[in-house]
């Protein structure tokens, strides 16, 4: 028998015990999972930090899942216009999306509909430190420099962030009650964010590393602190916000994959099996090391879904306390 | 003498043929798509985008590069033959590239913009590989001000543009810009206009808008129109273009490309932006002004020029900076950095083979774009051969694809059809549809930029004049408005005048 009577033949067979198992109604509900492509809904535009992570997986994942993962790019309103398009999808794990920190807070701030409990977080996949950064010929060579002149001068240092009521302008609010007063200057923009301190336009902006990983490799931009409570392993002398005394790590940029609250155990079992393979491939640690997200460690869906639950709530009082 | 020899290298790197060939299925890829109505160059980039993983760089970015200067011209094909732009930045071709459709000389007009297109894609090419470092420090000086001012300079020209009445006109663009204001405030992250949909939390897409009002606007009005204006049953020849023809209109392209070269530097702003502004400064250069919109050349060179201008100008902050300025930009960055590449001030210095291939690509691009835009012009102009109940399914079809694919997103479409009556109902009532558009376009930057300007500044509004560069645009947009407005101001002075002296 040659190649092509072979493979057609083969087809016969296949759409033969296809039609077997839709025969009977039971098979098809205990059907091996992923049996056809699985979309991966992308929450923020082509070309962001959301859109590599979720590409990188579509791609890493196909061999693993042995389906392919279309990728579709749905952005809009803080990512929740591809969260609301996940919910309105069949809860059968066949459609899933990436979270990621900024929606969550957006949630907290009263944006959209969603809370943490209509969906269910498969996995952290990417997790990171915010940093504040300064251009390579600025003036302040240090974190001590900036708030020393943030002290004297309040409101003088101008910070470029990406919006009011999101972490990066609790962050500044913070150090304000710490009695360094800095101005937020919103750029909706990345791109324009990037560009204002470079062109020396503001003094310092709010970023996690992997974002501006550019401008870190071609020495335009310098960090000053990571607000967290421990040293950077890629930047091990940046001095961190606890040892400066303050309490304001529990901000991190995370990135997940989740699916709706009412995916089947199993099947969410399945993908979280699938993307901890992934993640321990070489070629994915060269990704999250380049993109400065590595997880320190791996969740499960349930500490994952916790992990998710306790930064909305964080956020959530930190807003509400900001508002006093 | 450096440049010229790492140059040669790039040039013999992009000439590679299995480099040049895949920036020629690119550059064809990015004329279909950017000739269909409804599929923008930038939802074709996006498609394109994993096809590169398992390509070289200079590969990728050949591909992307061609697909860009591909579709940016490619939107003007239909914009000149059934009047539908199938790109935003071609909206200006409808204006004076139809009217020429339908005095029978639509070979001449697809050839003048094919021609101009060419052009200043080759200037902005140059340009970006004889002075991007200069020119990106030149860029960086510009800040939040200075977009506003830009922006607010686009908004003006608007004037210009207007064939109707200056105040209906502005009722139009404002329409828009309330339009464009639907979804979430930018730096506040607050729903407005929302009316508690939640899916119109997402915003109201300046595509869907323009797919929406132009396409099935359009569509429906061909239907019912009896005259049928898709009736121009003309053989289209294509004059092979006489040298002297388009040397009479080296004026308008050199003006063009100027302004999209300065335009396409910053970010956000882009190719519409630019377009609109030549032609609105055009109308006001050239002699022949007054007739603009009845089938000028002029009116439909100077858009294309700066349009395609846009391009190579584009890739200066992204490849000097690693600025992204545009969502074509942003999708080539994408590439790069799957790659492990970083594009930014040391990728000179690091990799100036890769670099200088992009340059090369990016010229090579724009100069077989001539062949590609004549051979692809030439297969679309068949379709006004299609009676209009079947050629106005074939759009309708492309349009909710179109819509659709913006942002993957269903309700893109419900918006798109609303859009589609509004539009036929504008057209009925000769209620211009131009200003609306870019009034969602330009509406949304303005705001944005005025109020992230306020910020930086101690929210001293006055710091939109106080700076050099932002005043000097802002001087050249009051100059603009008078220059559009003199005749009717001057009318008005005379008749107060003469009442005066009766």
């Amino acid at each position: 028998m040659n190649t092509i009577s072979k493979i057609f033949a083969r087809s016969i067979i296949g759409t033969l015990a296809a039609g077997s198992l839709f025969a009977s109604g039971t098979v098809v509900a205990q059907e091996k999972y992923p049996s056809r492509p699985i979309e991966i809904i992308v929450t923020f535009g082509p070309g962001g930090g959301a859109d590599a992570m979720g590409r990188k997986m579509s791609q890493l994942l196909e061999p693993v899942l042995k389906v392919p993962l279309p990728v579709s790019n749905i952005a809009g309103a803080s990512g929740n216009a591809g969260m609301t398009k996940l919910l309105t999808n069949p809860a059968d794990g066949y459609t899933v999306a990436t979270l990621i920190a900024l929606s969550v807070s957006s949630w907290a701030a009263g944006l959209g509909t969603a809370k943490p409990d209509d969906f269910t977080v498969v996995a952290i996949t990417q997790n990171s430190p915010s940093m504040l950064f300064v251009a390579q010929d600025s003036p302040f060579k240090t974190i001590k420099d900036l708030l020393a002149h943030a002290k004297a001068n309040p409101g003088a240092i101008k910070v470029a962030t990406s919006g009011y009521g999101t972490q990066d302008d609790i962050t500044l609010m913070y150090l304000a009650s710490q009695g360094y007063k800095m101005t937020n200057v919103p750029f909706a923009k990345p791109a324009e964010r990037y560009a204002s301190p470079l062109g020396n336009h503001t003094d310092a902006i709010y970023e996690e590393p992997g974002d501006v990983a550019q401008f870190l490799a071609g020495k335009q931009l310098r960090p000053l602190v990571v607000f967290d409570d421990e040293k950077h392993a890629s930047f091990p002398e940046v001095p961190t916000s606890k040892e400066l005394g303050f309490n304001i790590s529990d901000l991190p940029n995370f990135r997940t994959i989740t699916v709706p609250a009412k995916t089947p155990k199993d099947r969410v079992d399945a993908l979280a099996a699938a993307i901890n393979s992934v993640m321990d491939t070489a070629e994915w640690k060269k990704f999250c090391a380049e993109t400065y997200t590595c997880v320190a460690r791996k969740y499960t869906p349930t500490e994952a879904q916790a992990y998710v639950k306790a930064f909305y709530a964080n956020t959530q009082n930190y807003l509400k306390s900001m508002k006093k | 003498m450096e440049t010229l020899s790492l140059l040669a290298g790039g040039m013999s790197s992009a000439l590679a043929p299995y480099h040049f060939l895949i920036m020629i299925i690119g550059l064809a890829m990015g004329v279909v798509a950017g000739a269909l109505p409804g599929i923008s160059f930038v939802n074709a980039m996006a498609m394109a985008l994993p096809f590169t993983y398992m390509m070289s760089p200079i590969a990728s970015m050949a591909f992307l590069g061609g697909i860009y200067a591909g579709g940016v011209f490619g939107g003007s094909i239909s914009s000149i033959l059934i009047n539908i732009p199938g790109t935003p930045a071609s909206l200006p071709a409808c204006w004076d590239g139809y009217p020429m459709t339908r005095q029978g000389k639509s070979g001449k007009a697809l050839t003048i913009a094919i021609a101009a297109s060419a052009t200043g894609g080759i200037a902005s090419a140059l340009l970006l590989t004889f002075a991007a470092p200069p020119f990106a420090k030149f860029a960086l000086k510009f800040d939040q001000p200075e977009f506003f001012a830009a922006t607010f300079l686009g908004l003006v020209s608007i004037i210009a543009v207007a064939k109707s009445a200056p105040w209906i006109s502005f009722l139009s663009l404002f329409l828009g810009m309330v339009i464009g204001s639907v979804g979430v405030d930018p730096l506040y992250g607050v729903p407005r206009l929302t009316f508690g949909i939640a899916e119109a939390q997402s915003g109201i897409n300046f595509v869907v808008v323009m797919i929406g009002l132009f396409a099935l606007g359009e569509v429906v009005e061909m239907l019912v129109a009896s005259d049928g204006a898709m009736k121009v049953k003309e053989h289209i020849r294509f004059e092979r273009p006489r040298f002297t023809e388009y040397w009479a209109l080296r004026g308008s392209v050199v003006r063009g490309t100027a302004i999209g070269s300065l335009i396409g530097m910053i970010p956000g702003a882009g190719a519409t932006v630019g377009a609109v502004i030549a032609y609105g400064v055009e109308k006001q250069a050239s002699p022949r002004g007054a007739e603009f919109g009845t089938g000028v050349p002029e009116g439909l060179t100077a858009p294309e020029a700066a349009k395609n201008a846009t391009t190579g100008a584009a890739m200066i902050p992204l490849l000097t900076l690693g600025i992204p300025g545009s969502a074509a930009t942003a999708i080539m960055l994408a590439a790069l950095v799957l790659k492990g590449i970083t594009p930014g001030p040391m990728l000179f210095s690091t990799q100036p083979d890769l670099v200088y291939a992009i340059f090369s690509s990016m010229l090579l691009a724009n100069i077989f774009m001539i062949v590609a835009g004549v051979i692809i012009a030439r297969g679309f102009s068949h379709f006004m051969k299609v009676p209009p109940a079947i050629l106005s399914g074939f759009i309708v079809v492309l349009s909710v694809l179109g819509a659709y694919g913006v942002r993957n997103n269903i309700f893109d479409v419900y918006v798109c059809m609303i859009f589609g009556v509004i539009g036929f109902a504008m057209k009925r009532y000769n209620f211009p549809a131009a200003p609306l558009v870019l009034g969602v376009i330009l509406g949304p930057l303005a705001e944005r930029y005025f109020l992230t300007s306020l910020a930086n500044y101690d929210n001293n509004v006055w710091i939109f004049v106080e700076r050099p560069i932002s005043a000097t645009i802002l001087g050249g947009a009051l100059a603009f408005v008078l220059w559009a407005m003199s005749p009717v101001l001057l009318k008005r002075i005379r008749r107060n005048k003469t009442a005066a002296i009766s």
